[in-house]
């Protein structure tokens, strides 16, 4: 006998995903690995253009191999589409009847001219949530510009935050607007899906990727809003002497000191002596005494080994870590002691370790899972839960509308 | 009918804030945002640090009431101070816990415990509570009793260690504690996920959000890709694995800059007409994808030679209208002023009393028919007592004089914490 598959949190949810690339793809992800039943809905023929992007094995691109997209579409089914033909478009709306959430990425109107805005989905479904993520927004003067993520960095202003003061500003490793906007477009899909608690109360989230980042520049926004100051100028690795990135023996270590750290720095770095220096007796003195500082961590830090310091930090209380390269993430006695990664197997990508989840319910797991194949659930939802006439199923086969 | 007059999506739910700094009140901010009644609870000797970061001189009267960016992340909110150190306030707090739908703490991982207020004890007192806690490193594991900071966790996530310009072999940092932002906005989904089993089911549940473990999420390609390589890959800086050109070039005036990319041949033959460069096009260097990744370098030269005596903006605007993907890589300040967010009203003004009036960031979850806004400036500290302890647990004026008597609730906050 098996057990019944735990409840997930999210387990009556429907979900449409007609996203490409990362922020909507993300976001679906975190639905579907909650408990969703989402419906990737890709291109036919090509698919979502994550699945060229790689890193593949080898280095040999192949469209079931795509690390990025492997990634991002866990626990989704997946169906082929053409929502730019008009019977691709009937097709979508039927689907849209039975569905609680559709979420998008492509640029504002374009689905709105194909028949399938927000105004012509509620027709169909007033209960739905529609989350629409985009650079810029559904509107405003930008909206019909040309974007990606670095843009969306740009304008969103942490690009400029981020690198050396001296040279050119620095993008985040990766897709980091598109994730955070992914993330806050899971967040606000859900809010609106509870603020449903009668009928015909769907609504259009528009999550726009400058706006999320433009809420989270930390003290740089409240200081420029409210004194005037522009305090967000790029300050590289070494924001101050206590909150920075120093060079060790073998990589490199992370600071970053409270007032009530200082003690416990002082512990780790075996200067107890510091305490009683009049230089960095309270916080401001330390301000005040910056360069000195910094010159003592420095050298302090060129002398350890990154793990000896992790280790024994963690027994002390102390603000300083490992930065941690992939190779520490999979060797890290903590994330292994939580399970955090994940191995999957996945029938054309083989067994490839993911990570866990984002957050753990106690009642509701999070739940490891892969990425569909190419309209690998054509069948089981065109024929099977919409109900489609095998004829009909055939013809848009033929069409190259599925 | 459609209806028109839709309550905000969190109306009627109430959280318990014991979060301090950056990543909790943020959660609670979005949560705050959408509705839900959130009451910060703070004490003489636990109160929120932000109170007093935010540039304003140490000798400022009632200096924990005017800090910017205290203000910012705690709008839309209550405040009220209980010390939970105190057999009478940790009392006071559970019958808080019974009239609410939510507890959400980031204390380290054995604090809550400690002070007895564990999530058996808190399901005492409301059989579906919902409780996320938020410790950094998890409440398990041999390093579960570490510090870590927004900073450290994009340290630990693996983030930093792929961050970085390809002619510079250190890691770098964001210019924002990534970590904080991060784990507050997956801890506010996270509760929002719980109301929706709550609302389903009945039973409420506890929910853990580590931060670092949050954060990895944000390079899960990355995790992939060395699963399959075992490679730790090379610094990118601004470029793209795929697309050329893709960086961000200088303009005219003092540490002013515009992104480019490309992301097609089409694009980039527009790109070239744009740049008065149209044979660049034609250049077998650059004719295709895989040419240009090749020959970056003079690509950029070509970018750079155009971009670096123009205004960023001009740039960007000049680029866009000929269907190149650009951006102005935008100051604090220009993206305060910036005319797109202005267009679409994402700044409101917020009056705090005694303080100032400023514009701020609105609310970035846009729902059409609810729309949110800014309703409350951040609370003073100990504003809403008395809303909470006369109106909403009852107390009388006696009790509620005897609490202020013996510390339970009241007082200022004990600034000889952070020196």
């Amino acid at each position: 006998m098996t057990e019944p598959a735990p409840e997930g949190a999210l387990d009556d949810l429907t979900v449409l995903d007609l996203s490409e690339g990362v922020a909507g793809a993300y976001c679906g992800k975190l639905l579907a690995d909650y408990g969703a039943d989402v419906i990737k809905v890709e291109r036919p023929g090509t698919g979502d253009p994550a699945r060229r992007h790689g890193p593949f094995p080898d280095g040999r691109p192949h469209p079931e191999k795509s690390a990025l997209f492997l990634y991002l579409n866990t626990n989704k089914r997946g169906v082929t589409l053409d929502v730019a033909h008009p019977r691709g478009a009937a097709v979508l709306r039927r689907m849209v009847e039975d569905a609680d959430v559709l979420i998008e990425t492509f640029r504002p109107g374009y689905l709105a001219d194909l028949g399938l805005g927000y105004p012509a989905l509620r027709e169909v479904n007033p209960d739905l949530v529609m989350t629409s993520i985009t650079a810029f927004g559904q509107d405003g003067p930008y909206a019909g510009y040309r974007s990606n993520n670095l843009v969306a960095l740009a304008l969103g202003g942490q690009l400029g935050m981020t690198g050396s003061p001296d040279r050119e500003p620095l993008k985040s490793a990766g897709y980091q607007a598109e994730y955070q906007a992914g993330l806050h477009a899971f967040g606000a899909t859900l809010a609106a899906v509870f603020g449903a608690r009668i009928a015909e109360a769907g609504q259009h989230v528009d999550i726009a990727m400058v706006e999320v980042l433009a809420s989270v520049l930390e003290t740089a926004m409240p200081y420029y809003a409210y004194w005037g100051k522009d305090t967000g100028r790029r300050r590289g690795n070494i924001q101050s002497a206590i909150i920075g990135i120093y060079p060790c023996a073998d990589g490199y270590l992370g600071v970053h000191a409270m007032a009530r750290n200082w003690p416990a720095l002082l512990r780790l770095m075996e200067r107890e002596d510091l305490a009683e220096d009049p230089r960095f007796k309270e916080m401001r003195d330390r301000v005040q005494h910056n360069d000195d500082l910094e010159a003592i961590i420095y050298e302090w830090a060129s002398r350890q080994r990154k793990d000896e310091v992790h280790r024994r930090a963690v027994e002390l209380r102390a603000p300083v870590v490992a930065v941690h390269t992939l190779a520490d993430l999979f060797a890290s006695p903590q994330l292994r002691a939580r399970g955090y990664f994940q191995d999957v197997d996945h029938p054309a990508a083989g067994r490839l370790t993911y990570p866990g989840p984002p957050f753990r319910m106690g009642a509701t797991p999070w739940r490891a899972g892969r990425a569909p194949l190419l309209g690998e659930h054509n069948d089981e939802v065109y024929l099977g839960e919409l109900g489609l006439e095998p004829e009909e199923y055939r013809e848009l086969r033929e069409l190259g509308v599925i | 009918m459609a209806i028109t007059n839709l309550r905000l999506p969190l109306e009627g739910i109430r959280i318990l804030d014991l979060t301090m700094v950056w990543a909790g009140p943020f959660a609670t901010r979005l949560l705050g945002d959408m509705g839900a009644e959130v009451i910060k609870v703070e004490a003489a000797r636990a109160w929120d640090l932000l109170r007093i970061l935010g540039l304003q001189p140490r000798e400022t009267p009632e200096i924990w009431n005017k800090s910017a960016y205290f203000a910012h992340n705690n709008r839309n909110k209550y405040a009220c101070t209980l010390d939970l150190t105190h057999q009478r306030g940790r009392e006071l707090l559970l019958r808080l816990v019974a009239a609410s739908d939510v507890v959400i703490e980031n204390y380290r991982a054995d604090v809550l415990e400690r002070l007895g207020l564990g999530y058996e004890t808190l399901r005492s007192a409301r059989p579906d509570i919902i409780l996320v806690s938020m410790p950094a490193h998890g409440a398990t594991g041999p390093e579960a009793g570490g510090i870590a900071y927004g900073t450290h966790v994009e340290q630990l996530s693996g983030l930093a260690s792929l961050t970085g310009y390809p002619d510079d072999p250190q890691p770098y940092k964001s210019g924002i504690a990534y970590g904080d932002p991060w784990a507050g906005t997956t801890a506010a989904a996270a509760v929002l996920a719980a109301l929706l089993y709550r609302r389903r089911t009945g039973k409420g549940q506890r929910i853990e959000v580590a931060h670092r473990e949050a954060l990895t999420n944000v390079i899960g390609e990355y995790v992939l890709a060395y699963a399959m390589d075992g490679r730790q890959p090379p610094f990118l800086g601004n470029r793209h694995p795929l697309h050329a050109p893709h960086g961000v070039y200088p303009c005219a005036g003092d540490d002013q800059w515009v992104a480019v990319a490309c992301e097609s041949d089409e694009e980039f033959r527009r790109l070239c007409d744009a740049i008065g460069r149209p044979e660049l096009a034609e250049d077998p260097r650059f004719a295709t994808e895989a040419a240009r990744l090749q020959h970056q370098d003079e690509l950029d030269d070509a970018v750079r030679a155009w971009t670096s005596g123009r205004d960023h903006y001009q740039a960007m605007h000049q680029l866009q209208a000929a269907g190149v993907t650009a951006g102005a890589v935008l100051s604090v300040p220009e993206v305060h002023q910036d005319p797109h967010l202005r267009a679409r009203g994402f700044w409101e003004p917020v009056a705090h009393p005694g303080f100032a009036t400023w514009d701020v960031d609105g609310v970035a979850w846009r729902l059409s028919r609810t729309p949110a806004h800014i309703r409350l400036p951040a609370p003073r500290f100990g504003e809403h007592n008395d809303y909470v302890f006369r109106t909403l647990l009852g107390l009388s004026d006696e009790e509620i004089i005897a609490l202020e008597r013996e510390g339970v609730i009241g007082g200022e906050p004990d600034l000889s914490l952070h020196r």
